[in-house]
């Protein structure tokens, strides 16, 4: 008897929500074995109680908090963004001041004294020539500018 | 009401249309918070949850590339805010979970299973099954929930879904037989 009811102990639940019919042997000795029968009525039970749980809804103002919150961080990564620029635009002004500086110095332009004789010396041919030697200055000022700008259009496509 | 076909209602979204993400919130709201209001008893904090897994949904929109449908990857996403709820619960392993032991002697006193007490208690016992077991026994039972959905969710091979609901209620008989007697 006890066996019995050990091996039918695993079919209770299969017994109880009908997905498993008992054969004629199991249910005669589920009908006069009280332990489980007990089992039987106990897993019913819980099988009604929880087909009829009711189900919770959320407030009314689900959707809307979800929304402000969604709203929230999409702020708030653009706040990231926008530091994110303004730090490209900086650092992209700095270069540029940086290059302009060193191609002023490298055509003599930076100097403690400025005078005239600097400004004719540019205009004539000499003058010319040094800025063709500063090919690769020039060019590298260039594309550390296109790179700053190239910034500024990636921040601001993101910030849209 | 009209429903948007799942794939242009995620491409909207993925695209900053606030109107399709409102959308899906709404079309997914009542499953979500139904399923984690069924865990979490504390109605607050169940909401609290919902909107957690919608941002996550939000945020995690742009990387999910439809191998699986829409509503499973959502449940999964439940899954996992339960989990990190119920942390204790989460890592239980199911594999070995074959409790078939007869937990109650015949004879013993019964506390009647149909009196209004059964609710409290049987929400106390669900509360503490591990997280998959919560997920199917909860799923199992709600309108609108599918099957397959339930088991992909959890990894599950749809042949065992039905082995492991009944020894989700297997447990919660054998609690509601003895610690919560």
């Amino acid at each position: 008897m006890k066996q019995h009811c050990d091996d039918l102990e695993p079919l209770i639940e299969a017994i109880a929500d009908g997905s498993h019919v008992p054969a004629a042997e199991d249910a005669a000795h589920v009908a006069s074995c009280a332990r489980c029968g007990g089992a039987v009525e106990r897993a019913r039970s819980i099988e009604n109680f929880l087909a009829m749980r009711e189900v919770a809804s959320p407030s009314a103002s689900f959707t809307a908090t979800v929304m402000t919150h969604v709203g929230r961080e999409k702020w708030q990564t653009e706040r990231v963004i926008d530091l994110g620029f303004n730090l490209a635009m900086a650092a992209g002004v700095a270069v540029i001041l940086a290059g302009a500086a060193g191609l002023a110095w490298s055509l003599g332009f930076l100097t403690i004294t400025i005078d005239t004789d600097t400004i004719v010396q540019l205009l004539n041919r000499e003058a010319a020539g040094r800025v063709l030697s500063q090919v690769q200055t020039i060019a590298m000022s260039a594309v550390l500018l296109t790179m700053a700008l190239v910034l500024w259009w990636w921040a601001e496509a993101a910030r849209e | 009401m009209r429903v948007t076909p799942e794939h242009l209602l995620v491409e909207r979204c993925r695209q900053g249309d606030e109107t399709a993400f409102r959308e899906l919130v709404d079309q997914y709201k009542g499953l979500v918070f139904g399923l984690i209001a069924r865990s979490i008893s504390n109605r607050a904090r169940a909401e609290e949850l919902a909107q957690d897994v919608f941002l996550k949904v939000h945020k995690g929109l742009p990387y999910f590339r439809g191998e699986s449908k829409l509503s499973t990857w959502i449940y999964r996403i439940v899954i996992n805010v339960v989990s990190q709820e119920r942390p204790e619960l989460a890592s239980v392993s199911l594999d070995d979970d074959d409790d078939d032991r007869p937990r109650r002697e015949p004879g013993s006193e019964d506390r009647a299973f149909g009196d209004i007490a059964i609710k409290d208690r049987l929400q106390k016992a669900i509360e503490r099954l591990p997280v998959p077991y919560q997920v199917l026994v909860n799923g199992h039972y709600m309108k609108g929930m599918r099957y397959e959905d339930l088991a992909e969710a959890l990894n599950m091979p749809m042949g065992t879904v039905k082995t492991h609901l009944h020894r989700a209620k297997r447990r919660l008989r054998h609690l509601l037989e003895t610690e919560l007697r």
